[in-house]
């Protein structure tokens, strides 16, 4: 009742609920659209101090979110200014494939697995086909509407690559996602650093728990040679031109199988192609989508029956299972997790669903708080001795730093060419 | 030209040239003619051109700034919207939009260089509200496409490379003129390509007809900017302050 009478109507448009996070470029409310009765998120972008004007990173989501219509891709329903700070109309997601991969409750069988990254992979697609770069792959950017699907959000990070000679900063993803040529500080890249990324996302599913989990930049290629062996020349020809390129001891690589003794043949033919190093022959989006994995049995699930996590308040009809009682297994999360301001539940049968996805823009993003939460946590249902068996930690490198990334990432902006 | 632009925004929202020249009735009421209105948007333009060098910005970045203004204009009167106002708040955006952003102090400051009126002094404030402001009118589509990429590519399949940098100055040329609002970019550089080989004597028949573009369309493009060309001797500095002035007018 109190609430109804607080929200406020935003734009003539709009009625405001609570407030879902808070995120680096401004707070994230819940609103009932009463143009059409959809439930929405709206983040209200906070001009910066600096005298800036629209914030250049919201500037970047709302330029290629309006190019980029599809059902994979989060869509972006309305902007507007309001009380001088202009606010983006997204439409509400449910949870994202960050908290799917987490909940020990969830079983993820062949086929949901297959759904989830086939699902994944179109919307690459599609900004692939546009040519935008997504850059920042990773499962918390993949969010999960009402009715299942899967779209790609936080086009904070994204590019358009046209011109091949254009040079961009290799500081792109969470470092546990970034693709060898990055590490190495490649500033001529492509689409490849998205399959990457997906293939590490797609291992993460199969797996769950990160997959590559590395503590530095030297560290993470450290894990990525443990994993595939270290490149040779003849695997990658152009690896020693590459600028931050350092020849690193020998290591051989240990059969895929081993490190996913559950996935299939075609899953592992699938994803040996999207881990390959040559970012030139590394798998396209599309043949990966054309991969006989998608077409051979089980056929990807239904997204409508994909497991998802069950509400944890308001479990009075539990989708997924009748295991998750409230004092079900707890789910492990990055300690910044905490942080997010959770919704407020009482009464509105919307809220039933909580969404603290929008909340945490920037925090994570390249961040190191992400590395310390997660790399000693996952418990491991399979032998990753080999990773055990690397050298000793070398020293941590700096740019995991987020405000040196940050200043690194505008110092760019200034000298465009 | 890139395979996208098909399914771009761009694409989408390109109008009639009936729908450009359109005087805004705010605009009208002060006795603002189509031809004031271009001149004033020309004029505009040129102004843009002039002050991008100063804070060093690509080409492309002033292109998509014209564009922006233009489409501005399109829905919105120069009443309400400045035009000396919009046109350095437009190359404000668009070099955030094309990634090599300029500080909006940086741009306040040189503005203030360029010898021109104290009309065109604005404070970095004036401009951050009017970004928002353009934002809202451009609908917040921000991609644009230029006829540069393709004009290269043509050039070297038709083995006239030689042509880019007098065929450049035409594209550059062109956006004093609205083309971009209704023409796809790549036919404005096929335009310009036509324009060059007539004036160099350069037989490029057969590679236009194995093209398989609509000729007529480029020649029509063709014959506008040559247009353009021809009036733009008779435009003289009393002629724009006299559009001013007008626009100056309380209703």
């Amino acid at each position: 009742m109190t609430e109804l009478d607080l929200s406020k109507k935003v734009a003539d448009r709009y009625l405001k609920r609570e407030k879902l996070g808070e995120g680096t470029y401004g707070v994230v409310y819940k609103a009932i659209d009463t143009k059409t009765g959809q439930v929405v998120a709206i983040k209200k972008i906070r001009i910066g101090k600096q005298k800036e004007g629209v914030n250049f990173t919201a500037l970047r989501e709302i330029k290629l979110l309006k190019e980029l219509k599809d059902p994979n891709i989060i869509e972006l329903i309305d902007a507007f200014p309001h009380k001088g700070n202009l606010h983006l109309v997204f439409e509400f997601m449910e949870t994202d494939l960050e908290a799917v991969i987490r909940d020990r409750n969830i079983f993820l069988s062949p086929a949901d697995i297959k759904s989830y990254l086939q699902m994944t992979l179109k919307g690459l697609a599609v900004c692939h086909k546009k040519w935008v770069l997504h850059r920042d792959m990773k499962p918390n950017n993949l969010l999960i509407g009402p009715n299942g699907h899967l779209k790609l959000a936080d086009f904070g990070l994204a590019r358009i690559f046209g011109s091949p000679e254009r040079r961009f900063t290799p500081q792109v993803f969470a470092p546990w996602y970034r693709a060898p040529e990055l590490l190495f500080g490649a500033k001529q890249y492509g689409p490849a650093v998205d399959v990457w990324a997906a293939g590490c996302i797609f291992a993460e599913l199969l797996l769950r728990r990160p997959f590559l989990q590395g503590s530095s930049d030297i560290d993470q290629l450290g894990k990525i040679f443990a994993a595939f062996g270290t490149p040779t020349s003849s695997q990658w020809p152009d690896l020693v031109c590459l600028p931050d390129y350092v020849e690193y001891q020998y290591v051989p690589a240990p059969l895929l199988r081993s490190l996913f003794p559950m996935a299939s043949d075609d899953a592992l033919d699938l994803l040996s192609k999207m881990f390959t190093y040559d970012p030139k022959s590394r798998i396209s989006v599309q043949q990966a989508l054309e991969h006989r994995y998608f077409t051979s049995a089980p056929l990807p699930t239904n997204p409508e029956k994909l497991p998802r996590p069950v509400p944890k308040r308001e479990s009075v009809n539990p989708r997924v299972s009748e295991i998750s009682s409230r004092e079900g297994p707890t789910v492990l999360s990055p300690p910044r997790k905490s942080r997010r301001v959770m919704p407020e539940r009482e009464g509105t049968e919307g809220s039933a669903y909580q969404s603290d996805k929008y909340g945490d823009h920037g925090n994570d993003k390249l961040g190191p708080e992400d590395t310390g939460g997660r790399s000693d946590q996952a418990p491991m249902s399979l032998d990753f001795s080999i990773f055990a068996a690397r050298p000793p930690n070398r020293p941590t490198i700096n740019s995991a730093d987020r405000t040196h990334l940050k200043r690194k990432l505008d110092l760019e902006f200034q000298h465009p060419d | 030209m890139a395979a996208n632009f098909w399914t771009s925004t761009h694409y989408k929202q390109l109008l009639d040239p009936e729908e450009v020249d359109v005087v805004q009735p705010a605009d009208k009421e002060k006795g603002i003619t189509v031809e004031d209105f271009k001149l004033i948007k020309m004029h505009m333009a040129t102004y843009i051109w002039r002050l991008a060098p100063q804070v060093k910005v690509r080409q492309r970045v002033v292109a998509t700034a014209i564009t922006y203004m233009r489409r501005v204009y399109t829905r919105k009167s120069m009443s309400e919207y400045d035009p000396r106002l919009v046109a350095p708040t437009c190359l404000y955006l668009a070099s955030k939009a094309e990634e090599s952003t300029v500080q909006a102090k940086l741009l306040v400051f040189y503005s203030k260089k360029i010898p021109s009126d104290e009309k065109y002094r604005f404070d970095i404030k004036d401009i951050l509200e009017m970004e928002m402001k353009i934002l809202e009118a451009l609908n917040y589509y921000l991609v644009v496409f230029h006829p540069y990429r393709s004009l290269a590519q043509f050039l070297q399949d038709a083995g006239q490379s030689d042509l880019t940098q007098f065929t450049w100055g035409l594209v550059n040329d062109t956006y004093k003129m609205d083309l971009i609002l209704i023409h796809p970019p790549h036919l404005i550089a096929l335009a310009c390509i036509y324009i060059a080989s007539v004036f160099k004597d350069r037989d490029t028949t057969a590679w236009f007809e194995e093209l398989r573009v609509d000729m007529n369309v480029v020649k029509n493009i063709s014959m506008e900017i040559l247009d353009f060309y021809e009036n733009h001797r008779m435009i003289t500095e009393e002629r724009i302050s006299a559009a001013f002035n007008k626009l100056a007018l309380k209703p």
